[in-house]
């Protein structure tokens, strides 16, 4: 089996190309990147190798280039064996039976339910102007509250300073007036009162107190205009709020009608290639079992190896050197994984 | 008690969640909706879900529904004796005929 081709050698249609900034370039169905010293510290690490494989080319001027074809939704799952890979095992056997075409009784209505859910146009809902109605409607409210009590405040001093002012022929007369119809105590002189404020004072207390009684029941007829037109607003905004509601309930539920087909489908999937990802899984197991005594492997990495090993990959994938090592070296690896590999 | 509804996948994961989250202050559960505690807190949690999620929230405060001080004699009398009918097939509009009970159009027509 080929091993890495010497820099003389042609790289054939099929092989990864790996161009250094330095200009090395190594390529060939394997690209054994062992013992190959870093230009600079990073720069040949699997993450950096890893990079290049998903960016393609061009590459920036300080970094690998790997020419290659590009990865897919496989790749994307297990582009790096190492040990300390982890794989969404689901989400990768679905990807391996979708890159080899194999379809489910679902896909026709996710298709469909994808379709309905792009042409659904969430009605616009205008959030500012509700929000600021909905300010608007309390602010004209607590005014109109304030102002209310401020107009009760005024009116009981009016009343008050009425019922001092209020016995203009009796100014001079110090006997008892006493009003039989009078509620109150009007045994006092009139001219006193309890506010201690003499007759004259007392007039022109009341007039002014019964011009900021008008002018304050004046600007709460203001209010309460206002107070009214704010509810009517915020209660049109809301109506057509309304209609946007009804459109995004619609789109929710074509939303959960997508991701529920989406779940059958992977499922579907899964279940269409489990048995045969056992199989490759048991196989991995007694290789990585040797590999595993050395160091710590993740539980994944053997998923990851299984994985890698049924689907069609094509475009290279980063094998960290212990875990080629612990495969046989490179020749085998290759003939497990089936795989243009990449060991750094 | 505050009712609150959402209207998109983000605003029901983050009502899921803060229903999980604060127990105490959540009164009933119902998939994409909740009701909350009429409390200062039950309103902080209203009040950062509109924050979040603007309009794909919908905040209610709801009271009980009191039949004898929230609707019209007229209207709760139809009911109890609609339930009380003899045919259960009779469409109300029908059965509302020629007696003194509420046409379901007026009813309609009329806030509460």
């Amino acid at each position: 089996m080929t091993a890495t081709k010497s820099p003389s050698e042609r790289p054939s249609a099929s092989d990864v190309v790996v161009r250094f900034p330095d200009g090395r370039t190594y390529c060939g169905p394997i690209v054994d990147l062992r013992e190959i010293e870093a230009g600079s510290p990073g720069s040949l690490s699997r993450a950096a190798l890893r990079r290049a494989v998903v960016a393609g080319c061009p590459a920036p001027a300080d970094a690998p280039a790997v020419e290659a074809p590009p990865p897919g939704p496989v790749h994307e799952c297990a582009a790096s064996l190492a040990p300390e890979t982890r794989l969404d095992r689901r989400r990768a056997l679905s990807a391996v039976a979708a890159a080899r075409g194999i379809e489910t009784p679902h896909d026709g209505e996710l298709a469909a339910a994808r379709r309905a859910l792009r042409r659904s146009t969430a009605g616009a809902v205008d959030a500012e102007a509700l929000r600021a109605a909905r300010r608007r409607a309390a602010e004209a409210g607590a005014e109109t509250e304030r102002l209310r009590e401020r107009v009760a405040t005024i009116r009981g001093r009016v009343n008050a300073l009425r019922e001092i002012t209020a016995e203009p022929e009796d100014a001079v007369d110090n006997t008892d007036v006493t009003d039989a119809t009078d509620s109150g105590a009007r045994g006092s002189n009139p001219g006193d009162d309890d506010t201690g404020v003499s007759g004259a004072a007392a007039e022109a207390s009341l007039s002014e107190a019964t011009r900021r009684l008008s002018e304050a029941t004046r600007r709460l007829s203001e209010v309460a205009t206002d107070r009214v037109a704010a509810a009517q607003r915020l209660d049109l905004l809301e109506r057509r709020a309304r209609a946007g509601r009804d459109d995004r309930s619609a789109r929710l539920r074509l939303e959960d009608r997508v991701g529920n087909l989406e779940r059958a489908v992977r499922d579907a999937r899964v279940a269409a290639v489990e048995a045969e990802f056992r199989d490759a899984r048991s196989r991995f197991a007694s290789r990585i079992d040797r590999f595993e005594d050395s160091g710590a492997a993740s539980p994944d990495l053997r998923d990851a190896l299984a994985v890698v090993s049924i689907a069609p990959v094509r475009a290279p994938v980063v094998v960290a050197a212990a875990v080629a090592e612990g495969l046989g070296g490179p020749a085998s690896a290759f003939e497990l994984l089936d795989a243009p590999l990449v060991i750094r | 008690m505050l009712l609150v509804v959402t209207y998109s996948r983000r605003a029901r994961e983050t009502l899921r969640n803060a229903c999980r989250a604060h127990e105490e202050t959540v009164v009933r559960r119902f998939g994409r909706a909740a009701l909350l505690e009429e409390t200062e807190y039950g309103a902080f949690l209203a009040c950062r879900l509109r924050e979040r999620h603007g309009a794909d929230v919908q905040i209610e405060r709801t009271e009980p529904f009191n039949e004898f001080a929230d609707a019209p004699d007229a209207v709760r009398e139809a009911a109890a004796a609609y339930e009380r009918r003899d045919s259960p097939s009779t469409p109300y509009d029908k059965f509302a005929a020629g007696t003194d009970h509420p046409r379901s159009a007026a009813m309609r027509e009329r806030e509460l």
